[in-house]
């Protein structure tokens, strides 16, 4: 008989990235989330006209399985 | 075929209906022996699973927290903290007496873990300037309250199972155990994304459930805010002549605050005439539903016990007011776990379609209320 028990996930390891926007030119800087980071949050300054940027999204995706060439 | 002069066929003939007249009186019974041993092996990945997640919650509270005393029996002791439902025959007045105990059960947990938690200099801004004041920074104990509930979920989970385990045991009761074996793999699986949401809660990332939230803080951004029920914040905004009355639970805290009271009171005691209420919320997708997917609709969007959906589906009524809804569809366990990608590029096009819900059903010169549903975990406004 077949377990109905489902076993250990393999689940796909998740990467979480900060997205910050500068809220004067617009451009999205895209970076590794840290402890504090939190959405509306002020952040580094943007890197195209110097404004303080604010975070945006925090998300996760999964990392990129490693070429298997 | 003749084998030392036995039939070998006949013998395997009688073989073959001896085992079907041993599975005619003891098939249940090799049913119920099977069905313990899966039930089993569950039960001892829910413990582990209960265990991980107390500890986890033990060490946040020592390692983040700065507990001034050892935290664990008191955690042991939240863990087995029960809430009686009040009693529901006369159901008049119902709501109002769910609300009392959920309230009370909510405040006595907050104080108990602001309790536990070592006192931090905090600088906060008053009318004379910065000022540095002493108190638990608020995140963390939010964050704790979190972590304490998925704890408490998880030893309740493992104990019901345990409990109809060992009763189906002892009863040897084949239906017991068939269907809770049938249901092993929808509760590993909720007790699985329980989990997996510890991970996020300890470092404070927004969750899938706070989409409402996060889009409704995009209106609230650089407006003055105000606080218009517990844990919940409102500001006034404006869109294409309609202005805007913008709610969602304090963050960057792990709240759900009480949009339902808060509701209530923007339209009872400030006045507000909406032309439409517009909820924004997370809701469970179905099995082959793509996650992000967003889905319009009328009615309250809220989950919980229903004390909140009740109080706005209530005001809603004596005012007239229509309850337009936008949920982003997604899994359990990606509901309560870091927000996935799909989630959260999910929020231009739910403001868009907010927009355009805005512009056909209101008019210049109308108030709208707008309420981001969800834990706000990482997401302040």
């Amino acid at each position: 008989m077949m377990s109905s028990v489902p076993g250990t996930d393999k689940k796909s390891k998740l990467l979480v990235y900060t997205i910050e926007e500068c809220p004067v030119c617009g451009q999205k800087t895209k970076r590794a989330f840290q402890v504090g980071d939190y959405i509306t949050k002020e952040s580094a300054k943007c890197t195209k006209c110097g404004n303080t940027t604010r975070i945006n999204l925090v998300y996760a995706e999964p990392a990129k399985p490693p070429n298997s060439r | 075929m003749q084998a030392g002069g036995v039939d070998t066929t006949s013998l395997l003939y009688i073989a073959s209906f001896a085992v079907m007249i041993a599975f005619m009186f003891y098939g249940t019974r090799f049913q119920v022996y099977m069905a313990l041993n899966d039930i089993g092996r569950g039960l001892n990945r829910l413990k582990i699973m209960k265990d991980k997640s107390r500890k986890e919650a033990i060490d946040y509270l020592v390692n983040v927290g700065k507990a001034p005393k050892d935290p664990t029996e008191r955690v042991d002791q939240f863990l087995d903290y029960v809430t009686i439902m009040p009693v529901d025959i006369d159901p008049q007045g119902l709501v109002g007496k769910i609300d009392h105990v959920m309230t009370t059960n909510n405040d006595r947990v907050r104080a108990e873990v602001t309790n536990l938690l070592a006192p931090v200099n905090q600088v906060a801004v008053s009318q004379t300037g910065p000022v540095t004041v002493t108190q638990v920074n608020p995140v963390t104990v939010s964050i704790s309250e979190n972590l304490l509930e998925v704890a408490s979920s998880l030893n309740l989970i493992h104990k019901i199972v345990r409990h109809y385990y060992l009763l189906g045991k002892k009863t040897n009761s084949y239906f017991t155990l068939i269907q809770l074996q049938m249901i092993m793999p929808m509760i590993i699986q909720e007790a699985d994304a329980l989990l997996n949401a510890v991970d996020s809660f300890k470092v404070g990332q927004p969750i899938g459930d706070g989409i409402g939230a996060s889009i409704a803080a995009r209106f609230m951004v650089g407006k003055e805010k105000r606080v218009v029920a517990k844990d919940t914040v409102m500001a006034i905004s404006e869109y294409k002549g309609r202005k805007l009355y913008v709610l969602k639970a304090e963050g960057p805290m792990g709240y759900v605050g009480q949009p339902g009271l808060a509701i209530k009171k923007v339209v009872d005691e400030m006045g507000v005439k909406p032309t439409a209420i517009i909820m924004i919320d997370a809701a469970l997708k179905l099995e082959g539903e793509k996650t992000g997917e967003i889905a319009e609709g009328v009615g309250a969007a809220i989950g919980g016990i229903g004390v909140e959906k009740f109080e706005i589906e209530e005001v809603a009524t004596k005012q007239k007011v229509p309850l337009y809804a936008i949920l982003v569809k997604q899994s359990i366990l990606e509901a309560i776990t870091v927000m996935r990608k799909e989630i959260a590029e999910a929020s231009d096009k739910v403001v868009q379609v907010l927009n355009r819900v805005i512009e056909e059903k209101t008019k210049e010169g109308d108030d709208v209320v707008i309420a981001g549903i969800g834990n706000t975990l990482g997401v302040a406004q």
